[in-house]
């Protein structure tokens, strides 16, 4: 993982014939898709067809669960992540993940926001900066401000999840992955969380995993439909919304879905 | 009412106000139990059931300490706090009790290094099946009754301390003035003394040490571990940075049951520390504790009203000390955790 510019004129993220096993049953079945830069790509379907797995094999967090086969490629900036020379830690600091449930640190907020930067041994004031501007980024900081040295536990649930998006974005990476980062949450912290959104995708390469079929015309610039593990199409959001191909797809958007 | 039907009748039951206190049930509730027509005085009365398990232990320490000091009152002791030990002149407990810390303190240290050491390799490193062979063995260590420690320790380890490792430690350790034996201070070939007594405790507080710790550490959650891995840590990192700091307060209890165990620890120290009522000469020495005294002392206790004193009062030390430390445990226990939320 040397480069940081994208290679030629490719996508800074790409998934190559992936294919995502567990104990011989097919969790992901041969699935190929770019993510184009400076965009947010949703990734949509019925609760159990892979969602999780697919985002969770783009930064190799597949590892984690004991039993999952991957094969196939996921290409960062060209270069394939499951190369036995890729050092899954490095993966992780280039592509960010946020989960569906707020996971802050038993710490303060600032140690929260600081934890990826302390980790490469970052000087105390580019850490200052870097916290600040990633907290400013998430839509956090005028909250928080004033009192950094606050316990994080004692946010409310969607000033967790911000500030775990902020977390991740303090190590600055090229893509975050999010999780139903909204399904936690209230429709006032979901409302600010998808602005959020809205204002990162212009800097880097969104994947937004969500069930919720408004959520995803609301943010997304591209949605791609998942069923029983298989990529059933992927498309412009308004394409895929309003004019979808699969009668599979037609039932997921308009909520006839078993 | 068929169990099923009740539970079904509980769900669909109205949610409880959020955040509103939740109501005392009333009396007549059935689902405590009682029937409708029940006078509610008898209900209320019962209630206070509820303070006995809460009563029993707290009963059971104002009953011995209360027998205790009485027996103890007897007769007064010339020079009990002080490290003079020569009955009937002078009666200093000083060195059992700095016995008592002398093997405790340090068999603590080192079964806490010893339990996180197996603990994260138990829960972070190890592959499952390596980890299901491992705990129970450890946990196996806790059934092991004092007296056969005892007397492994005194038949199989202790030559091997005496001829071999004391022997070896002391000519390394020639720098440090008390950790090097001498004519005044030698090493006795049976190897009772300190070390052998702080291994034995050390193994005997394992498993307490091993099993909380262990317990604490699966109880930090999986996303937390995800989440510092998703962020680039290593899993060294997150064990550092999060699951330790999350799991402060199991640690914590841990150091202080463990230090419980190996502070009252009787039979297998008795066998072991050499039974001298002086401050161990050399780390190689042999020396005495509170419990091994009073368990070998016992039958000079009707010798006399003076050690019969003596021997009570010197449980009463042991346990005050013993009580203190839990306490203490406890509110440092209990302190971490209201830090940890201040501010909600
Ligand atoms: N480790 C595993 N072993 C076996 N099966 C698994 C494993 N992990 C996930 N699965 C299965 O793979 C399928 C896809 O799971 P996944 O979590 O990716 O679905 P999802 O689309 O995220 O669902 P949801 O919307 O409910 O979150 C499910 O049927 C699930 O039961
Ligand atoms: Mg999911």
């Amino acid at each position: 993982m040397s480069g940081e510019g994208p290679v030629g004129n490719g996508p800074i993220l790409s998934v190559d014939h992936l294919t995502v096993t567990a104990k011989g049953k097919t969790l992901l079945d041969d699935i190929s898709l770019d993510f184009a830069s400076n965009s947010l790509t949703a990734v949509v379907g019925p609760s159990g067809c892979g969602k999780t797995t697919l985002v969770r094999s783009l930064n190799r967090m597949t590892e984690l669960t004991p039993g999952l086969r991957v094969k196939g490629a996921v290409n960062y900036l060209g270069q394939n992540i499951y190369d036995r020379s890729v050092n899954p830690v490095l993966v992780r600091r280039r592509i960010g993940m946020v989960f569906q449930r707020p996971t802050v640190f038993p710490n303060s907020i600032y140690e929260n926001a600081a934890f990826g930067l302390r980790l490469v041994h970052e000087e105390e004031g580019k850490i200052d900066i870097a916290v600040r501007h990633a907290l400013t980024r998430a839509g956090l900081w005028d909250e928080v401000k004033d009192d950094l040295e606050r316990p994080a536990l004692s946010l409310s649930g969607g000033q967790q999840q911000r500030l775990c998006i902020a977390r991740a974005l303090a190590v600055r990476p090229r893509v975050l992955l999010l999780d139903e980062p909204t399904s936690a949450l209230d429709p006032g912290s979901t409302q600010r969380l998808e602005e959020t959104m809205e204002h990162l995708k212009e800097e880097m390469v969104l994947v937004l995993v969500t069930h919720n079929v408004g959520q995803a015309a609301r943010v997304s610039d591209r949605v791609a439909f998942l069923h029983t593990g298989h990529l059933v199409e992927m498309g412009e959001t308004e394409e895929i919304l309003e004019r979808p191909k699969d009668p599979l797809t037609q039932q997921f958007i308009t909520g006839r879905f078993p | 009412m068929h169990p099923v039907a009740e539970v079904v009748l509980d769900a669909s039951a109205p949610p409880s106000e959020p955040g509103g206190r939740q109501p005392l049930p009333s009396p007549s509730s059935p689902r405590n139990g009682g029937s409708p027509s029940a006078p509610g005085s008898l209900l209320a009365w019962l209630r206070y059931t509820a303070l006995v398990p809460a009563l029993i232990p707290a009963g059971i320490i104002v009953a011995i300490v209360w027998t205790i000091t009485y027996a103890s009152r007897l007769t007064s002791l010339p020079g009990f706090f002080s490290f003079n030990w020569a009955p009937t002149s002078s009666w200093g407990i000083g060195v059992f009790v700095v016995g008592s810390f002398m093997t405790a303190v340090p068999a603590l240290f080192f079964s806490m290094l010893v339990g996180l050491g197996l603990a994260v390799a138990s829960t972070t490193y190890l592959p499952r099946l390596a980890a299901s062979l491992l705990d129970p063995f450890v946990d196996l260590l806790a059934g092991i009754p004092s007296v056969i420690y005892g007397i492994w320790g005194y038949v199989v380890i202790g030559p091997y301390f005496g001829l071999t490792l004391n022997p070896w430690l002391s000519a390394h350790l020639q720098f440090l003035p008390w950790f090097h034996a001498t004519k005044a201070a030698p090493i006795n070939t049976l190897g009772l003394g300190l070390p052998l007594a702080i291994f034995v405790l050390t193994l005997m507080a394992l498993p307490i040490t091993t099993l909380l710790i262990r317990d604490s550490l699966r109880a930090v959650p999986r996303e937390l571990w995800e989440s510092g891995l998703a962020l680039g840590a290593t899993r060294w990192e997150v064990l550092r940075r999060v699951a330790f700091p999350y799991s402060r307060r199991g640690i914590m209890s841990a150091a202080f049951l463990g230090f419980g165990r190996a502070f009252g620890e009787t039979v297998a120290v008795a066998m072991l520390i050499g039974s001298t009522a002086q401050i161990p000469p050399s780390f190689y020495g042999t020396g005495y504790t509170m419990a091994a005294a009073m368990f070998e002392l016992i039958d000079s206790a009707y010798t006399s009203a003076q050690w019969l004193s003596v021997l009570t009062e010197m449980a009463i030390v042991l346990l005050a000390i013993s009580l203190l430390v839990n306490v203490a445990g406890r509110r440092l226990v209990i302190s971490l955790s209201t830090t940890e939320v201040a501010g909600v």
